[in-house]
């Protein structure tokens, strides 16, 4: 028995040992830095998300146009992501060359000297234009004066409306009588309620909302916050989000959880109310302005609703920036190859032909190209996210972004189940930020 | 006749009570199997049963690499379970044969099992970082899962030595057997339908772990449930793969259970639990 | 040869000793000393030695403690509900009068075998309000249930829980009763015990040390509570969902405080023995 058994240990070991030989390329093998020609593997993290796509595919042309180096990605969802790079950085020698990094990571990753400074890369790569990214997103790639991201794709967050339910002439008539106005995109958050709860007493949820706990339901409500002009943290760095504005936009929110979502959503996410809009079961939400390419697609989820779908930017008008940002471990033995491929991928010629096959867009000549318009989304999908990428601001900013997006979430969570109240969720926000803050 | 009217109604009740219990058992394994193969747009209507069956998702899922996943599952089982079966064995015979540290010892083995892993986790990353030939192989995933499943086996199977009688290694040795032989040869095949009980119990436990999985298994390294959490991301909850992908992982376990019930049932019968 | 010197019984030990040293004791002390000090992963290298400073600054936060009332909460009423059912359908699968018993047995034990992430995410989606099929049936017949209300949360994911771990509390007692000695039985049935009687006065007593297993095994497993609360309510409404794991993955693996989260662990750590221990002592007593 006893033999049996280490005579099973060591075949499985061998198994074992074949499968890791075999899945090798998964880790970079380089033990020196390689000379020119020698051949290097790029490892890559990302996010499993629509752009990784068209990443991995146009990555094929880099790779025969340079033989040399090897790309490999490793994919993920997001929530398994940040501890794989921290994991990352720990180790002596990168298993992430290049890993992608979230924007409220942009100050917490170069503060802990995880980052290589790319500032002199960007200035020796001739007909690059740095420039071209749009300010808010390109604002944040830079930490203490020195470049450590290059922008990926953005997910600003825009208004996703049922088109043909605002223009339908049954609802049109029957708005005007009950409001006495015309029945039009919301600008105002007054305006998104009464349209919310409109739709909510004509068979049809007025918004799919978000308000689960964690980072979902700031990121949602903090573009209310806006359209009442308050913030989380002013621009001298002092907690101002207890506030009369704050207060007026949470009660609103409120508001509209109660009389406009679909019944019981407090547990719901992003996929949550995606799915209620492409069920055709929610008139409008707020989130990534990337989504509507999806809900629009005649074999996505939609079903027969694709094509019925419109973005606008949020009521208000200022929204919630999100972007993500390629960077170079600090710890990778190939740093060159790595600014390589991702000059080669962001470069305005390449970029255009990303959001062409659908990703996000960033820099701003890609937005206003009219072949972009023809092959992509047409006008005015680009020009309305344009026109939401140049009024934005993301969740946080500085080393504890983060961790102020959750916990912030967690009191918005809290106020909106009617376990506190709006003044106590408030007052617990300032407190929790200010203790986070002194850190 | 009173009496075995009696008798009928009790078991047609302890009948309907199981089909109950089957009902709201295999439920999920339903739904989710339904929602594997609809269309995309047909998910979104729970109630709609007019829909054409369709097998795209799960030839997504074939092709994403779920069987490599669960491959890599399969052999962390295995590998972390033999591990513990040939360190646990030995020492589950000298705590019960030799009574070594006495009553508390059992129950610290016992305790060992329940320690959290988030204290475990990241001295274990550093560990395995410093080895540099583990990280990024399924030996990590291996390492990992011995913090609980190597305590939980021998736990389990002190409860079996005690079971065996001492006449037996007693008559090994006058037959000329060293205390080794005795415990090889004569001891440990009696107590094989244990080994089998602790050793799928701990595979079971290495199949479904998520947390040290999601942390240390990387790439091609992956385990089945950190595909099956894959699933679950930002470009929409692509639900009918996920379904395929969950049923995958669960089939085997299903399938696995119909054959070993009876032999953890006498197993576990055998002493371990009740060797507390 | 001087390996031959040591004696048999600690020679037996020795694989397990050094698996455990290498993978558990080590971590631990690394852990405990991690405890010990103002430790972030984004800031290697500038950890500093604060004592007890972590220890005592849990004492002040109510999330921690919050997190530690809700998953207790949880343990107790999982447990104890998984107890009953497990007990009731152990005696009626015992019974080899039950009709199918074979079959019952061998699919009623499926769901423990599931990976408890895939049993999250069913439900998940099973208990979705507008497009699941539990909510949307039960609206057909006229009701609203708010799984994930700040009332029924924690409760919601303690059936889950149920749904997948009342097989295993099955298995150990099914295991248990088949163990019993049949003598007992014969008595109580010449002196014309049947049905609940038998199973109060002669079944429970003798099943006591074996219950106390089953519920000790579950009950540490139900400590770890993570993968369903990760994959439906993040912990939500509110703070009502936070589990101890869930906290202490967000505090060390989130936010990045190694130090705070490895001190957490440790009071965790303590909460349980401290509750294991009573369990013994309280079930180890009625039984003497």
């Amino acid at each position: 028995m006893k033999a049996r058994l280490y005579h099973m240990v060591i075949i499985l070991t061998g198994l074992a040992m074949l499968l890791s030989a075999c899945g090798g390329a998964a880790t970079p093998a380089a033990e020196q830095p390689p000379a020119a020609e020698e051949a290097v593997t790029l490892n890559i993290i990302v996010e499993q998300v629509p752009d990784y796509d068209i990443v991995a595919e146009l990555t094929q042309t880099f790779m025969q146009e340079n033989p040399n180096i090897k790309v490999t990605f490793d994919a993920m969802p997001y929530d398994a992501m940040r501890d794989k790079i921290l994991t990352s950085f720990m180790a002596p020698k990168a298993t992430y060359d290049i890993i992608i990094v979230d924007n409220p990571w942009m100050d917490e990753f170069p503060a802990a000297d995880f980052l290589l400074d790319l500032t002199e890369y960007v200035k020796n790569t001739p007909g690059y234009n740095f420039e071209d990214y749009v300010a808010p997103v390109r604002e944040l790639t830079t930490h203490d004066g020195k470049i450590t991201g290059i922008p990926y794709y953005n997910y600003a967050l825009g208004m996703i409306v049922r088109q043909d339910l605002f223009d339908d002439a049954a609802m049109k008539e029957k708005f005007l009588a009950k409001a006495g106005r015309e029945l039009t995109i919301p600008k105002t958050l007054e305006e998104y309620l009464e349209v919310g709860q409109f739709f909510q007493e004509n068979g049809i949820a007025g918004a799919a909302m978000q308000p689960q706990r964690g980072y979902k339901v700031f990121e949602e409500w903090k573009n209310w916050l806006y359209a009442e002009g308050g913030n989380v943290i002013d621009a001298d760095g002092n907690v101002v989000i207890n506030s009369p504005e704050a207060k007026k936009a949470l009660e609103m929110y409120i508001e509209m959880y109660e009389t406009a979502a679909p019944p019981d959503s407090l547990n719901w996410g992003f996929d949550d109310a995606l799915r209620s809009m492409a069920s055709g079961q929610s008139a409008t939400m707020i989130s990534y302005n990337w989504m509507l390419p999806a809900l629009n697609n005649p074999e996505g989820q939609a079903g027969e609703l694709a094509g019925k779908f419109a973005l606008y930017p949020v009521p208000g008008g200022k929204a919630v920036l999100g972007a993500w940002y390629w960077a170079i471990s600090k710890n990778t033995p190939n740093p060159d190859a790595a600014w390589k491929y991702i000059s080669w991928l962001t470069s305005p010629a390449i970029d255009k032909l990303r959001v062409e096959k659908g990703g996000a867009p960033v820099r701003a000549s890609t937005m206003q190209d009219p072949e972009v318009w023809e092959k992509g989304y047409g006008e005015s999908y680009y020009t309305t996210v344009y026109e939401i990428l140049s009024n934005c601001e993301p969740l946080a900013r500085g080393v504890h972004a983060d961790e102020i997006s959750n916990e912030v979430g967690t009191f918005l969570n809290a106020a909106v189940a009617g376990e506190m109240t709006v003044d106590e969720a408030l007052a617990g926000i300032e407190a929790k930020v200010k203790e986070i803050l002194a850190k | 006749m009173k009496h075995t009217l009696r008798k009928f109604v009790t078991r047609l009740a302890t009948f309907l009570i199981l089909v109950l219990g089957l009902l709201v058992v295999f439920f999920p394994y339903f739904w989710t199997f339904l929602t594997s193969i609809k269309d995309p747009a047909a998910i979104n209507r729970p109630l709609d049963f007019s829909f054409t069956p369709t097998a795209m998702h799960w030839q997504a899922v074939i092709r994403a690499g779920i069987p490599r996943q669960a491959l890599n599952s399969f052999l962390v089982g295995m590998i972390t379970v033999t591990i513990a079966l040939a360190a646990g064995a030995p020492a589950a015979y000298a705590f019960s044969r030799f009574n070594v540290g006495g009553a508390p010892t059992r129950f610290a083995v016992l305790l060992a099992e329940m320690l959290p892993p988030s204290v475990l986790i990241v001295p274990l990353f550093l560990l395995l970082y410093h080895t540099q030939v583990l990280l990024g192989t399924i030996w990590a995933a291996v390492i990992s899962h011995l913090t609980f499943i190597l305590p939980l086996v021998t736990w389990f199977l002190i409860g079996f030595f005690d079971e065996v009688p001492r006449d037996l290694e007693e008559q090994a040795r006058v037959d000329g057997c060293s205390p080794w032989q005795a415990f090889v040869k004569v001891v440990v095949p009696t107590i094989v339908p244990g080994m089998a009980a602790a050793g799928l119990f701990g595979f079971v436990l290495s199949w479904n772990d998520l947390f040290y999985a999601l942390i240390l298994t990387t790439g091609s390294q992956r385990t089945l449930p950190v595909g099956v959490a894959g699933y679950w991301t930002f470009r929409g909850v692509e639900m009918g793969q996920m379904s395929a992908a969950i049923l995958l992982a669960i089939l085997p376990m299903i399938l696995l259970s119909f054959f070993v019930q009876r032999y953890l049932l006498k197993g576990l019968g055998g002493g371990a639990i009740t060797g507390i | 040869m001087s390996f031959l010197r040591i004696p048999f019984k600690y020679r037996l030990l020795m694989p397990m000793g050094l698996i455990l040293l290498a993978i558990m004791i080590f971590p631990l002390g690394y852990s405990l000393a991690i405890s010990l000090q103002d430790y972030e992963l984004s800031r290697i290298g500038q950890e500093r030695f604060i004592g007890l400073d972590n220890y005592i600054r849990l004492f002040s936060n109510s999330s921690f403690w919050t997190a530690m009332g809700n998953t207790i909460t949880f343990v107790v009423l999982a447990v104890g509900l998984e107890l009953v059912l497990g007990f009731f359908l152990a005696l009626l699968l015992h019974n080899k009068a039950t009709f199918m018993r074979g079959f019952f047995r061998s699919t009623l034990l499926t769901p423990m075998f599931i990976t408890p992430i895939a049993v999250g995410l069913m439900f998940r989606f099973l208990l979705n309000s507008q497009l699941g099929v539990i909510p949307t049936a039960l609206e057909a017949i006229g009701l609203r249930v708010n799984w994930f209300g700040p009332d029924l949360a924690l409760f919601s994911i303690v059936l889950i829980d149920v749904w997948q771990w009342t097989p295993f509390m099955l298995l150990l007692l099914l295991a248990g009763l088949e163990s019993l000695p049949e003598d007992p039985f014969e008595a109580a049935r010449v002196d014309g015990a049947v049905g609940w009687a038998m199973v109060r006065h002669i079944t429970i007593p003798l099943m006591r040390p074996i219950i106390l297993a089953a519920v000790i095994i579950r009950m540490l497993d139900a400590f770890k509570v993570y993968e369903y609360i990760y994959a439906i309510t993040r912990g939500g409404p509110g703070e009502a969902t936070e589990s101890m794991q869930y906290f202490i993955y967000r505090t060390g693996f989130i936010y990045f405080r190694a130090g705070e989260a490895a001190a957490m662990s440790f009071t965790l750590i303590i909460v349980i023995t401290l509750l294991v221990a009573l369990l013994f002592t309280v079930l180890r007593r009625e039984s003497a």
